[in-house]
């Protein structure tokens, strides 16, 4: 089932004198269960492509329909509110708050996306959601202390205990080397399966192609293949 | 979940920096300000010390207290008037014990009044401070233009006018040795003790303060250091926490985009300058508070309590404006540029 729909999406920058049109009318349907994969030269918008798509930065014309909801014409507020509890992100990076522990992490997660659980029950879901990325035995740990395939795992975990509908991944991959790539991307593929979420990831690596659904390759601003 | 609180325990070390650097301003501004207020105790604890009230010179005295000489008539019908008023003469001169140590005085005498000692014809009450100098009750003092002597019988304590201990004499002695009959000026206290006499100039307790020339330099002087200080460590606490701001731009960037609040950011950052500065305040009250109990006696060193909580406020004002100042860009900064950054 469709829940995100991109409509003629179109992003210009003025560079002093110079109109740069980075999206050029894209569109594009993301299914529920399934993750697609935005491939692409460096320059060929599909970086900007998501993050519009993630409420991250305004489209200068078009729509982005979600669940029914026209996004782009929202305040910042609504979609921030999207963000908290509807988004979850991925970086290239892990970007994990330096001074909270991997349980923390996502506890703050949860606080944000103004969570109803009790306390009891944020401690068993943090506990289910640690164990399904592997990283239940290192709940009491710092980021300093993690590894890079494990950051990114907790970064995961950070993304999906709120339960969101879509999950934005860039680059997920970029920063580890192919084994823990390979892991990352498993991870990310049975966690869109198990809980219907809806993927779309950014990725320059053609290895990580085979965990997706679906590809949309990308040149110039334009979908070139589908 | 308190971030705020969590990020301090976390980084100890940061918040310690940034606190040292607020208690070590905060303290400086303490003692200089109760060197300022010991300095100004020191010379004029005598009127300092009095309830508010107004004073009364004559107008050719010029707002010079020792050139005004007040008409008997007029002093004797404001006085029966206003039965709690005093008429008050101060004469700086110099006073001998028997070992003929000459010792600075400031000679004070009034009419009846509770605010001021009136000692009989002959005795002396001094400042307390002549006591640590070896003067005892019962002890005889000399004074050459006086062809009496002066029998100590008693001490008072904070009572210094031109950084010297007060002596409070009769008013008969003092005609003696001041060849007067005239007293020079009137103090009535009350609030609304502000009346119009012929022939004689009002003045509020900060205005008589005031015309006593060395006070009135020396307490500008002080008002300004203190003052530059808290102005100074205002700037410093608001640089400190821009630097701590900037340093976690990416942070905030990536929070933001997670779906943060920009207001739980405000606050985060508003409960740790509350922490740091409150603590760091904390600290610096209770050391400048102990100095003021250990102080070596011959120090002007005065800080009262109330000092030192109107200048903490001041310090968590300016701390809370420095902050919110250079808080400011957390509004500006774009989740999408500190994604982009790199890891933090």
């Amino acid at each position: 089932m469709t829940i995100f729909t991109i409509d003629e999406i179109r992003k210009s920058f003025t560079n002093g004198e110079v109109k740069e049109e980075i999206l050029k009318g894209v569109n594009l349907s993301l299914n529920e269960g399934e993750v697609t994969a935005l491939v692409g030269a460096s320059g060929s918008g599909k970086s900007t492509l998501l993050t519009i798509a993630a409420g991250l930065q305004p489209a200068s014309d078009g729509q982005v329909i979600f669940e029914g909801k026209n996004m782009t014409s929202m305040s910042s507020e609504q979609i921030r509110r999207i963000r908290a509890n509807k988004f979850g992100f991925v970086f290239q990076f892990a970007h994990l708050v330096p001074f909270l522990t991997v349980e923390e992490q996502l506890t703050l997660m949860l606080d944000v996306s103004e969570s109803k659980m009790k306390k009891q029950e944020q401690k068993k879901e943090i506990d289910k959601i640690l164990a399904l990325v592997g990283m239940e035995h290192r709940k009491h740990a710092y980021p300093a202390s993690l590894s890079g395939g494990e950051k990114q795992r907790v970064a995961i975990a950070r993304a999906i205990i709120h339960k969101p509908k879509v999950l934005f991944a860039d680059e997920p991959t970029a920063s580890l080397d192919s084994k823990r790539s390979k892991d990352v991307m498993t991870l990310i593929r049975d966690l869109t399966k198990s809980l219907n979420l809806t993927t779309l990831m950014v990725t320059h690596d053609e290895d990580m192609l085979s965990y997706a659904d679906h590809i949309i390759k990308m040149s110039d601003g334009q979908v070139m293949i589908s | 979940m308190n971030m705020a609180w969590k990020e301090i325990k976390k980084n100890k070390g940061r918040f310690l920096i940034l606190g040292s650097i607020v208690f070590l301003v905060s303290l400086l501004t303490f003692m200089i300000s109760g060197l300022a207020n010991g300095l100004s105790q020191d010379n004029a604890a005598l009127i300092k010390n009095l309830p508010d009230g107004q004073f009364y010179m004559t107008k050719e005295a010029n707002e010079a207290y020792n050139l005004s000489s007040l008409d008997n008539g007029t002093q004797d019908q404001i006085l029966k008037k206003h039965q709690d008023a005093a008429a008050l003469s101060i004469q700086m001169g110099l006073l001998n014990n028997h070992e003929d140590n000459q010792l600075s005085v400031a000679f004070v005498t009034s009419t009846p009044s509770p605010l001021f000692p009136r000692p009989d014809k002959g005795d002396i009450i001094l400042d307390r401070s002549l006591k640590d100098d070896g003067i005892k009750v019962g002890d005889t003092l000399f004074n050459n233009q006086f062809s009496g002597t002066f029998t100590v019988k008693g001490f008072v304590d904070q009572s210094k006018f031109n950084h010297a201990p007060v002596a409070y004499i009769s008013i008969e002695d003092y005609k003696e040795m001041y060849r007067t009959d005239k007293m020079q000026f009137i103090f009535e206290p009350g609030e609304d003790s502000d009346q119009a006499y012929a022939g004689l100039q009002s003045f509020s307790k900060n205005e008589f303060l005031n015309t006593i020339s060395s006070y009135k330099a020396e307490q500008m002087s002080l008002s300004m250091i203190v003052w530059f200080l808290v102005v100074i460590s205002g700037m410093l606490f608001a640089i400190f926490f821009y630097m701590m701001n900037v340093q976690k731009m990416g942070l905030y960037g990536i929070l933001k985009a997670i779906g943060v609040k920009t207001s739980t950011l405000f606050k985060m950052m508003w409960t740790q300058m509350l922490f740091i500065t409150v603590t760091s305040l904390g600290i610096s009250i209770v050391l400048s508070q102990s100095f003021h109990m250990i102080a070596p006696k011959g120090m002007p060193f005065h800080l009262t309590f109330e000092t030192t909580v109107q200048l903490s406020i001041v310090f968590l004002v300016i701390g809370f404006f420095g902050a919110t100042l250079s808080g400011l860009q957390i509004k500006k900064v774009e989740p999408l540029q500190a994604i982009q950054q790199g890891e933090m």
